[in-house]
């Protein structure tokens, strides 16, 4: 399995992805939607796991984005506002969301359900 | 006894005069109605009813001036017919003297019957005379006729026989003389062709001289009456003296023609003398003619007029004040009651802003926390990943404790951020299915501490069977809020704060709150939903938690009641229906005391 991390807390960032490494789950990670989008052209991702808010392309509209590069790719969102509205209000395609600070036992989970 | 009298006057009640509004003043645009009240109502008065007042004063002076000198002009009109007849009076018989003693000489004139005939003669002609008689140089009566017998009386030493010896004509004073009955005399003087001269002389009923002074009297105010030029009283003159007495009032000055003067009797009452000099074109008199009228009399029409005037100016006045009183009363309470209204809506909107902006504010500050809180989380858990995968301190269980610990600090502050933006987040408005009991706990997790601390046992008991209810969650979390908030005010440590939830009828859910507290007494019950109404001492009390609690039920189609006891507690019995439309609800984000 092979997962994109976006999120602009670079340490939040690089922390969750040696997490998961150490999981056994090979994890890219970058700050911002523009180098996500450099980086699913580069190479495939299995899932990719989004900040919601972000400078620039937000999570949202990055899942838009990278839907058109790579349409296997599944989705994971990541919040600061600990709340069901944002992705109420946002894309019905949204698999599923985790409010910060989150478990990773619960990401553990939520990967393997949507990898299957 | 008031309130009656409150509810008689309605709308024109001052209620600004017990105006309190401490907490509202620095939202009145007016902070002492009385003080504008009672500007206005002197304004009014002074704009209304000065004018009316100085125009009666000036009116009345008119009037009075007009009248007065109406009194005088009557007086002095008077005074000369009354003169012009006593005076034409007494020249006729002068006139009729002179031409007897011309005509008809000496030696006829000293005949005692012709004498008798000339009299008689006279007497149709001229009527007013009593006797004649003629007198010789020397003073010595020669001849008689009348009804008295005064023949061969000598008048050498008397006055009038000096007198007439000098201006040929003379007109006596009325005097009683030998016969003691008031007359006038008349006397002529002539030459006999010796050159020596004789005085004929008549005597004059003085009975139509008084009757025709009287003739001019008018009424009961004025008096006619002739004095002599001493001031005796010659005919009746009523309370200015008896007759031959010197007569109450000053002489006046002497004047040839017809004068009035105003001046004051002995009791102080105002008198208008009209006046005269009596002379005839043929010789003076002793008399002066005079009219008195008292003034007071004689102004009782002008009085009577004043009266009414009075009256009207008097009720007109009340009227006047009435209505300005009546008018402002009505105006101030209007503005009083439109300031206080909008000063009101203006402090719980300040109210609601500041809270709300509390609230945008403990969002945002969660908000920060939450992203390091996050980095501290995959940071604490990382090294938990390294010891527990890594196997080189996986038995190290103190360590791993430690790490636990973090990460349970972790977890909770999450939680309590999670709860904080949940509980912000008062702008998002969406009916929708809530869990009650989910809700009542949620409200209550920021009592738990207070609760522990302060030994109060809190009793949730929502029925398993309970059915959802769609709702404006926020607006339902904030009522709970205020009303337990409240709760825990009134409560000491130790007592009990009990909230119940039970199905009404179909549509519709109770959900009451009761404490054992300090409860309230009956009296305020019905004012605790009002604005402003509180009875927290000092300034820990706005008034505005339950107005604004009354307010959010009311916006979720609900009801609020309340039971209280002094001493035993307070129950709050919120009604909700359980299903309620979207659109009907308005967005607005408030929270408790």
């Amino acid at each position: 399995m092979k997962v994109l991390l976006v999120d602009d807390e670079q340490k939040f960032a690089k922390m969750l992805a040696k997490r998961l490494e150490l999981r056994g789950i090979d994890t890219d990670y970058v700050h911002s939607g523009e180098d996500a989008i450099l980086k699913t052209g580069m190479s495939s991702y299995d899932v990719a796991i989004l900040d919601v808010k972000m400078p620039g392309i937000g999570g949202l509209e990055l899942e838009r984005r990278l839907k058109a590069l790579a349409p296997e790719m599944k989705f994971i969102f990541l919040t600061g506002h600990g709340s069901k509205t944002d992705f109420e209000a946002g894309s019905a395609l949204a698999a599923r969301y985790l409010a910060k600070p989150i478990r990773i036992e619960d990401l553990i989970s939520i990967l393997q359900e949507v990898t299957g | 006894m008031i309130a009656r009298i409150r509810k008689a006057l309605g709308p024109i009640w001052p209620e600004f005069f017990h105006q309190d509004t401490k907490l509202l003043d620095p939202y009145m645009t007016f902070t002492n109605y009385r003080k504008i009240w009672i500007l206005g109502i002197s304004v009014l008065i002074a704009t209304s009813l000065v004018p009316l007042l100085v125009v009666t004063i000036i009116h009345y002076r008119l009037l009075e001036k007009s009248v007065d000198s109406e009194l005088r002009l009557r007086t002095e009109r008077l005074a000369s017919n009354a003169r012009r007849a006593i005076t034409f009076f007494l020249e006729e018989r002068l006139d009729a003297l002179r031409f007897t003693v011309n005509e008809i000489g000496y030696d006829r004139l000293t005949d005692p019957d012709h004498l008798e005939e000339i009299l008689r003669n006279l007497k149709l002609g001229f009527g007013g005379l009593t006797d004649l008689s003629v007198i010789d140089h020397s003073g010595k009566q020669l001849a008689y006729a009348g009804p008295y017998n005064l023949g061969g009386r000598d008048y050498s030493n008397q006055r009038w026989f000096i007198e007439c010896q000098q201006h040929s004509f003379y007109v006596s004073e009325i005097f009683r003389g030998y016969r003691d009955v008031p007359h006038v005399i008349i006397a002529a003087k002539s030459f006999r062709k010796d050159g020596s001269f004789f005085i004929m002389r008549a005597t004059l009923d003085t009975e139509r001289l008084i009757k025709a002074l009287q003739s001019y009297e008018t009424g009961a105010h004025a008096h006619i009456f002739l004095v002599n030029r001493s001031g005796t009283i010659q005919t009746p003159a009523k309370q200015h003296g008896e007759i031959f007495q010197k007569m109450s009032l000053p002489v006046p000055d002497f004047s040839r023609r017809t004068q009035v003067i105003v001046t004051q009797d002995d009791k102080k009452q105002a008198l208008i003398i009209g006046y005269a000099y009596l002379m005839t074109r043929i010789a003076d008199t002793p008399f002066i003619l005079m009219v008195v009228k008292h003034k007071a009399g004689m102004m009782q029409v002008w009085r009577q007029l004043r009266s009414n005037i009075n009256w009207f100016v008097g009720a007109g006045t009340l009227v006047i004040l009435a209505v300005i009183i009546i008018t402002c009363t009505f105006l101030v309470n209007k503005l009083y009651h439109a300031d206080k209204a909008k000063a009101e809506a203006m402090a719980m909107m300040e109210q609601s802003n500041q809270l709300a902006s509390i609230g945008q504010l403990a969002a945002g500050v969660a908000h920060e926390i939450n992203n390091p809180l996050a980095l501290i989380n995959e940071t604490a858990g990382y090294v938990k990943d390294l010891f527990v995968i890594k196997q080189q301190y996986r038995h190290d269980d103190e360590l791993i404790g430690y790490i636990d610990d973090i990460l349970d600090a972790v977890e909770r502050c999450g939680m309590i951020t999670g709860q904080l933006l949940g509980f912000a987040r008062k702008f998002e408005v969406k009916i929708r299915e809530v869990n009650l009991k989910e809700v009542i706990s949620d409200v209550l997790v920021f009592h738990n501490k207070e609760a522990s601390y302060r030994n109060i046992k809190v009793c949730v008991n929502v029925p398993e069977d309970m059915p959802p209810i769609k709702t404006d969650r926020a607006k339902l979390q904030q009522v709970l809020v205020n009303l337990v908030n409240n709760a825990f005010q009134a409560l000491d440590d130790g007592c009990l704060l009990d909230i119940e939830a039970s199905p009404k009828g179909n549509d519709k859910i109770d959900i009451t709150i009761s404490d054992n507290g300090c409860g309230m007494p009956e009296e305020n019950l019905p004012k605790i939903f009002e604005p402003f109404f509180t009875t927290k001492e000092g300034n820990r009390g706005t008034g505005l938690g339950l107005a604004i609690t009354y307010g959010l039920v009311k916006k979720l189609h609900g009801d609020i009641t309340v039971k209280s006891r002094l001493n035993e507690g307070t129950t709050f019995t919120i009604t909700l229906p359980t299903r309620i439309q979207e659109e009907s609800i308005e967005n607005e984000g408030v929270t408790g005391r």
